[in-house]
């Protein structure tokens, strides 16, 4: 077996069809869409009350059960690729491995939410671009990349599908989300952790992962799809957030990124509406 | 009540454990330091397979596996200094070339179309390998002096029973035709092969003799 798989083997069966990140948020049936037709609307968070709830909710699951599939993926390549103690030290393969167990019942998770939710595996779409992040050939930049940028969206999109569960009174759904927040707060604490540790006496390191999440952050900050404004559809949970080792101005400066991707889309919108000259 | 200062026997009469074992300090941290470098093996190999797999339902199985062998390693890591060796990275090494010769077999498949060969070797050959080296230490060890490493022997071997099962259920599960069970069969010889060449997860002597002297 080679060190470092890319991401085009990726193993599947036949049900699953992937796609680039751009591609996925172009599905019309997405949560994270607020195109046109959501122009009207004073809020875009995922709620029940919105009129395409049911598929908003049943895509954005879909995406998590694929997701915690990638990030599975990802930290099992982790064990593997690097030599124990010259390229990463035993304890962090430890984490990695535990991260591991814990992504598995994560897909365990949202599998059977889908079908709670009335949702075929491979209905809709699956976007990459989680375990590309996992494919960096320095540890560090993994853990920046997955564990601090991509587990954290994990953390706000895990409260928003909580809450939409409160709200839609559906114990079940966020009895379960609760439960995977709490092994996500620890996986972002993993990383917080490792980071720092590693990069200790490494500063240059140290800022090229930070740069590589910033990256990463922006990626999923596309067309505003998590900000503190209600017009995104994903909340950033900043309480959470916090319990993982982020500090404030690391959770302001992801909140800036999120708002600045939201003006974008709310520019472009604006633009596309504009009446066209005569 | 009885009389709280009435003389007991220090072993109750249900307790039948003894003193003698097999094994002496020394002898105790070469095996355990073995044991360590197999299961850091196996479990790095199940991580990197699982992106390697379609199936899901074994893609998961894996994922969970690699955290129980991560946590053996880790509970025989942890044991190395308690058998006065300080830098556990000294013995954490195979007890010969054939075994690295193993590893590499047992790695080598890596194709969406090899499930079949990952799982044989990890849980016809490896595994079982394991519960045998584990059952003859936890059989032979001093049953009061080698007490932290008996339980930790207790727990690892639960694991690995349950291992084995789901593995061997989802081999089973695959085996659909003659020729995949052949396939299955010859996977298992080649890696069996050089695991007797290594003498065991242990080296020589990983399950003691069964023939007279």
């Amino acid at each position: 077996m080679r060190k470092f798989f890319p991401v085009s083997d990726l193993a599947r069966d036949e049900r699953f069809n992937q796609v680039t990140n751009e591609e996925r948020m172009a599905d019309p049936r997405g949560s994270g869409n607020t195109g046109v037709i959501r122009k009207a609307r004073s809020t875009n968070r995922l709620t029940p009350s919105r009129p395409d709830a049911t598929d908003a909710a049943r895509n954005l699951m879909h995406g998590i059960m694929v997701g915690e599939i990638q990030a599975l993926e990802g930290a099992g390549r982790t064990c593997f690729d690097f030599v124990t103690g010259e390229e990463a030290p035993f304890a962090l393969k430890l984490d990695m491995a535990r991260q591991c167990w814990d992504e598995a019942r994560h897909v365990e998770i949202s599998v059977k939410l889908s079908e709670w939710m009335g949702t075929e595996l491979g209905q809709f779409v699956e976007n990459t671009v989680l375990f590309a992040a996992a494919c960096s050939q320095d540890p560090v930049m993994r853990l920046a990349g997955v564990n601090r940028a991509l587990e954290g969206l994990a953390i706000d999109v895990f409260t928003t599908m909580k809450e939409f569960g409160e709200i839609a009174g559906d114990p079940y759904l966020a009895f379960c989300e609760d439960w995977m927040l709490a092994d996500e707060v620890t996986h972002v604490k993993m990383g917080s952790d490792w980071l720092r540790k590693i990069t200790e006496n490494d500063p240059e390191r140290r800022k090229k992962a930070l740069e590589f999440q910033t990256v990463v952050d922006k990626l999923f900050s596309y067309g505003g799809l998590r900000s503190e404004s209600d017009e995104s559809p994903i909340l950033l949970a900043r309480r959470f957030r916090e319990l993982a080792g982020f500090t404030d101005s690391e959770i302001t400066e992801i909140a800036d990124v999120s708002l600045a991707a939201l003006n974008e889309r709310r520019e472009a919108l604006e633009r596309t509406l504009a009446p066209s000259p005569a | 009540m009885a009389d709280p200062f009435k003389a007991r026997n220090p072993f109750a009469p249900w307790d039948r454990r003894e003193l003698p074992g097999m094994f002496d300090v020394e002898e105790t941290a070469r095996r355990v330091g073995h044991y360590k470098w197999a299961e850091m093996k196996l479990f790095e190999v199940l991580g990197g397979w699982i992106a390697t797999v379609p199936e899901i339902d074994v893609k998961l199985r894996l994922g969970t596996h690699c955290y129980k062998h991560a946590w053996h390693s880790e509970l025989w890591h942890k044991r190395l200094p308690e058998l006065r060796e300080m830098n556990p990275d000294r013995l954490t090494v195979p007890p010969n070339d054939a075994m690295i010769r193993f590893i590499a077999a047992f790695t080598e498949p890596e194709a969406p179309e090899m499930t079949i060969e990952k799982l044989v070797g990890a849980y016809r050959v490896f595994i079982p390998h394991f519960i045998s080296a584990y059952t003859f230490h936890l059989n032979n060890t001093s049953q009061i002096t080698d007490g932290p490493t008996i339980r930790s022997l207790k727990f690892i071997l639960q694991d690995e029973f349950e291992d084995w099962r789901d593995g061997e259920m989802l081999i089973q599960s695959l085996l659909t035709t003659p020729a995949e069970v052949k396939r299955a069969s010859e996977h298992q010889a080649r890696l069996e092969i050089l695991l007797i060449e290594a003498g065991g997860i242990a080296g020589p002597g990983t399950i003691g003799s069964a023939y007279a002297e």
